[in-house]
């Protein structure tokens, strides 16, 4: 699993740009927003797309769910379940990398 | 009247032909070995002024800021020179000079940099740097006083007034070439050479055009010595080329070490490389040889062609620095050219009184109009208002879209030249800058003629 | 943590954290240098002021706009015709600056009655122009000049012209970034949503932090008007005035350049819910999909796929003719802010070339995350490099080509480094399938040059061939594809236009309709 989370950082890191707005508070909405949709995407669940933010986390959650399926090949051999589990520890890591264990001093400036 | 003196009316500037003073004060700087400036402002009035450099000779040249950030701007700055000092000595170990250049902010929140000056020399170049060889010298130069012009003048005068000592007689000259290209500094040594006279170049730039070497360790930057700054006040004479840029460290040595000093005309064209070589003689005595009548006829014989054929009559328009403009001025009217705008740049009332302007207010016969504290806007509204027509302009490139827009030929001279290549290579000055000026404007209005098919049939016999 | 310290700055301790090396297993929370902190005075950095930041960087491209600096005209002249933000008005900002030439007097009474008459004169000079942008200098910051008293006076006095104040002297902020921040938030401030723009789509959307060099926000905008959707402003390239001051109306910011602009998205979102896309308009498949995200965001994937369709189609195999000769080029990537997280994996995915540095002028650790996060291994990253740590660097890892600035590009050419202008492109745009291209062909031009090839030659040393009568990029670039590897017969060269972008002017579009917002 953690192998698999890594492949998953790895891309995103690589590839995306939603994870790294400037401060804290974004971030965590950013990592919050596209990758719960992501992981609603590839557990075809029901996606709300109320708020024109929703629809801003979900164009990211439509890429980054394809391009999950179309380079990771395991990813269609794992259940909902796990499947849920994996884009948690995701989430988790995202999170520590970006927020909670990010050294850049300006995630807590107050103002933009 | 046909020839008028007048400033620029509106209060404004709309495309300016000049930049600030600290800009001639670094490109002083950069004309002295092992010297790397520090320019005691804000990191934009390096940054660009490098980038100004650069595109003008296509090559890099170092030169230091005490950036000042908004903390030093309120509650003073002078410790960021003492910093930038200590760190530009530790990590350059050839550097021996040290101008600090003032900008509009540090003068106006007053630092002095005098006093941190006499402060490193007595603490940190006696404590930590003993034994090594560094002068810091201050230069003020506020951008709201003056150009670039009045920036270089300012600071050649103080690398002279620094280093200059009295000492025996050295037998040489000092020639002052103001804001000059290697090209020029080539063609004016060349003419040295050719009268045997011995002299001290200010500054040596010709090793601004710099190799790219298969060892990688070419470097862009003047040659002239502390030594050779000492010397000035041992020489038989001054000539500087150009008043405005040069002109006062020429009078400071007159004044201070009894050198002689002669100031300007630049040698631009015939007549003024003529007076350029007839100063030389009076001040040294040496006679003007054969080899240099041979190179004045060469020059002749290639004008010939040109003048009656092609220039006669041609309504020119020349803005730049002052010296430069009226030196061009003078020359277009030797090759029968009418030059019918000269635009100055800066604020200095003393053009009114030069007597090249009062020169050509007295004698030219043709309506003309002498614009000081100008800008370009003084040529396109006058374009755009079919005030003037011309049939050629001479400038720098930051006047290229009026030329472009307007569709009028354009020869770039002066600086920065960074829409043509390899300017900073050829000389204006002595009878070599005579032909290339010359020429050159020739082939802009022959390939104006052939891209407006305006009698291009013209040039099949020529 | 794997800081580097460079051998030339050992005696200045304070920059060791502001260069690391992406070690292996090294991840942002161990390998990130410093940022946007103070510059060590006389370090020689390449930084350049809050000034420029603003005026130069995000306030000139605005196109129909007079630009006055009020101070001594050094600053209005050095940030003129130094970058290549182009305009379809026949670049009216490109070609006229305008300065309040601030003299000793006014320093010492004050400029604000000098300040006056420059607007009105500026004014009457271009009759057409109704609009002004005022920027503040160090002078007129520190002697204290109220411009917004004077620009609100003259607004009153002539109600058809309409005048922004950006205050940003030059020394406020550690570089020209602070410039950048100081002009988002005074536009927001001052200029958003007092302009109520003409919306003719349901598909609006603000191209925030995109600059027009040398067309890429004309070829963006073709894209976007292509796949239907309405470009209500771009912030600020190519951009308008007015078009600016009606931000407020548009459903999606779409974030180019975020270092310099996601200020403005940031307030927007929060002032306006309008939501923040952040893009990269580089790169074959970042591009690809930035279209995509925008097209869905919209209900417009259709049609946002079938450009990537026909422009992959007709674009992808010349850019596969430079990737396979690009293999392996080493590069140091040493922009300004954004273009170090903009194409470090770009590059290397779709060219093969090799990231060995990223460095970052003007840049916050933002941008050094997402640079860092998108090299490999073994990149070294530095934070405001100073000259002579960019110089050992160039020599101790050896690069191909470096893409900078002009002036660090000197100082390169010197040590035999080819390089490309990172800031204003050599033959750009490189914005856009074609623009990707482009850039492939100038880093191939670049590497492969017989004249490079010849700089290295010490003819007092080295055996010269004397029937070598000349070399190709050809000759010299098929000496690294392998003898029998030979490129796919679709694969070609560049075959586009020296000038792509003129021709999108006065291109006509399908006609927008008002519907609903599909939902994908």
């Amino acid at each position: 699993m953690e192998d698999r989370i890594e492949q998953l950082v790895d891309y995103i890191m690589k590839w995306c740009l939603w994870q790294f707005n400037s401060r804290a508070w974004d971030r965590k909405d950013q990592n919050e927003g596209v990758l719960t949709k992501t992981m609603q995407l590839l557990c075809e669940e029901p996606v709300a797309l109320e708020t024109p933010a929703d629809r801003c986390y979900w164009v990211d959650a439509m890429l980054l769910a394809r391009n999950f399926k179309n380079t990771y090949a395991w990813l269609a051999t794992m259940d909902k379940k796990d499947i849920k589990l994996l884009m948690q520890g995701l989430k988790d890591r995202i999170d520590y990398l970006t927020i909670t264990g990010s050294l850049n001093r300006e995630l807590t400036d107050p103002i933009y | 009247m046909p020839c008028e003196i007048k400033q620029k009316e509106r209060v404004g500037v709309i495309n300016p032909i000049f930049t600030c003073q600290p800009c001639g004060a670094q490109y002083a700087s950069i004309g002295i070995k092992d010297c790397i400036a520090i320019v005691h402002g804000g990191q934009g009035c390096v940054m660009f002024v490098r980038l100004l450099f650069a595109q003008h000779f296509k090559d890099n040249f170092d030169i230091a800021s005490s950036s000042v950030h908004e903390d030093a701007a309120v509650f003073g700055a002078v410790h960021r020179v003492e910093e930038a000092v200590d760190v530009l000595l530790m990590r350059y170990p050839h550097v021996k000079v040290i101008p600090v250049i003032t900008t509009c902010s540090t003068e106006v929140i007053g630092d002095d940099i005098d006093g941190v000056v006499r402060k490193l020399n007595k603490g940190l170049l006696k404590e930590k740097y003993a034994g090594r060889e560094v002068h810091l010298i201050p230069i003020h130069t506020p951008s709201f006083k003056g150009s670039m012009v009045s920036g270089y003048d300012v600071a050649v005068k103080d690398f002279v007034s620094a280093f200059a000592k009295k000492d025996q007689p050295n037998g040489k000259i000092n020639l002052i070439t103001g804001w000059a290209n290697p090209g020029d500094v080539t063609a004016l040594k060349h003419l040295l050479m050719e009268m045997s006279v011995d002299a001290t170049v200010l500054f040596e730039i010709e090793s601004f055009d710099s190799p790219l070497m298969p060892d990688g360790n070419a470097v862009s930057h003047g040659s002239t010595t502390v030594e050779d700054l000492a010397g000035t006040a041992n020489a038989l004479g001054t000539i500087a080329l150009n008043r405005y840029e040069g002109g006062l460290a020429a009078k400071y040595l007159e004044s201070k070490f009894n050198v002689p000093a002669i100031i300007g005309p630049a040698p631009i064209g015939i007549r003024n490389t003529d007076t350029f070589l007839w100063n030389l003689k009076t001040m040294t005595g040496k006679p003007i040889p054969e080899s240099l009548v041979r190179e004045r006829g060469i020059a002749i014989d290639a004008l010939t062609d040109l003048t009656h054929m092609f220039f006669a009559d041609k309504r020119v328009a020349i803005y730049g620095n002052a010296d430069l403009a009226i030196g061009l001025a003078e020359f277009c009217l030797d090759l029968e050219m009418k030059p019918v705008l000269l635009l100055l740049g800066d604020d200095n009332p003393a053009y009114q009184n030069d007597p090249r302007i009062k020169g050509l207010k007295g004698k030219v016969d043709f309506d003309m109009q002498i614009i000081w504290n100008a800008d370009l806007w003084e040529l396109e509204s006058r374009i755009n208002n079919k005030e003037i027509e011309l049939d050629l302009i001479l400038g720098h490139s930051k006047g290229r879209f009026t030329s472009i827009d307007n569709k009028i030929p354009m020869l770039r001279v002066g600086f920065p030249v960074y829409d043509r290549a390899g300017y900073y290579r050829h000389p204006v000055v002595g009878y070599a800058g005579a032909i290339w000026l010359a020429e050159e404007m020739a082939n802009v209005l022959f390939t104006d003629m052939e891209y407006k098919k305006n009698k291009e049939w013209l040039l099949n016999v020529w | 943590m794997p800081y580097h310290t460079f051998k030339c700055s050992e005696c200045i301790p304070e920059r060791t954290k502001h260069a690391v090396i992406k070690g292996p297993g090294e991840d942002l929370t161990s390998c990130l240098p410093l940022g946007y902190l103070n510059t060590i005075p006389g370090s020689i950095s390449e930084r350049g002021c809050a000034y420029c930041g603003a005026k130069h960087v995000i306030g000139t491209p605005m196109k129909d706009v007079i630009h006055l600096s009020h101070g001594p005209i050094g600053c209005t002249y050095d940030t003129w015709q130094t970058k290549r933000y182009i305009s379809d008005n026949d670049n009216f900002q490109i070609k006229y600056t305008f300065a309040t030439d601030m003299r000793e007097k006014h320093i010492v009474f004050g400029a604000e009655k000098l300040l006056k008459q420059n607007i009105i004169e500026a004014f009457k000079a271009f009759p057409k122009i109704k609009r002004m942008t005022i920027y503040q200098t160090c002078a007129s910051a520190l002697i204290g000049d109220d411009i917004d008293a004077v620009a609100q006076a003259v607004m009153e006095a002539m109600p058809d012209v309409d005048i922004f104040v950006c205050n940003s002297p030059g020394f406020a902020g550690p570089s020209q970034s602070g410039g950048h921040h100081k002009i988002n938030i005074a536009w927001i401030n001052q200029k958003v949503g007092t302009f109520e723009p003409k919306i003719t789509s349901d598909h609006v959307i603000n191209y925030v932090g995109e600059y027009n060099i040398q067309g890429d926000q004309e070829v963006m905008a073709d894209y976007f008007q292509r796949m239907g959707i309405q470009l209500l402003s771009t912030f600020t390239g190519n951009g308008s005035y007015d078009d600016l001051r009606g931000m407020h109306m548009a459903h999606l910011n779409v974030l180019e350049c975020a270092r310099s602009a996601e200020y403005i998205c940031n307030e927007l979102r929060k002032r306006y819910g309008i939501p923040r896309l952040d893009i990269d308009g580089f790169g074959f498949k970042p591009l690809s999909e930035s279209l995509l995200k925008v097209g869905l965001f919209f209900g417009l994937e259709k049609e946002a796929q079938a450009i990537i369709d026909e422009e992959t189609a007709r674009w992808k195999p010349e850019l596969d003719w430079y990737a396979r000769r690009l293999k392996g080029v080493k590069v140091c990537l040493w922009p300004g802010g954004s273009k170090l997280w903009h194409w470090a994996h770009a590059l290397h995915e779709e060219m093969g070339v090799e990231i060995v540095s990223v460095y970052t002028k003007f840049g916050h650790q933002g941008d050094m995350e997402k640079g860092i996060a998108r090299c490999e291994e073994g990149a070294l990253a530095i934070d405001d490099p100073n000259e002579l740590e960019g110089i050992e660097a160039m020599k101790t890892l050896k690069p191909d080509i470096i893409f900078t600035g002009v002036r660090p590009g000197e100082v390169a050419k010197k040590l035999r480094v080819q390089y490309l202008n990172a800031h204003a492109y050599h033959n750009g745009p490189y914005k856009g399938f074609e623009g990707w291209v482009r850039f492939a062909r100038d880093i191939y031009n670049a590497v492969y040059s017989p004249i490079h090839q010849l700089s290295g030659v010490d003819i007092s040393k080295d055996e010269i061939p004397t029937d070598t009568g000349f070399l190709t990029q050809a000759l010299l670039s098929n000496v690294n594809i392998g003898q029998d590897e030979t490129s796919p017969s679709e694969e070609r060269p560049y075959t586009g236009d020296y000038d792509c972008v003129s021709k999108l002017r006065g291109k006509t579009y399908p006609k927008l309709e008002r519907q609903p917002i599909g939902m994908g």
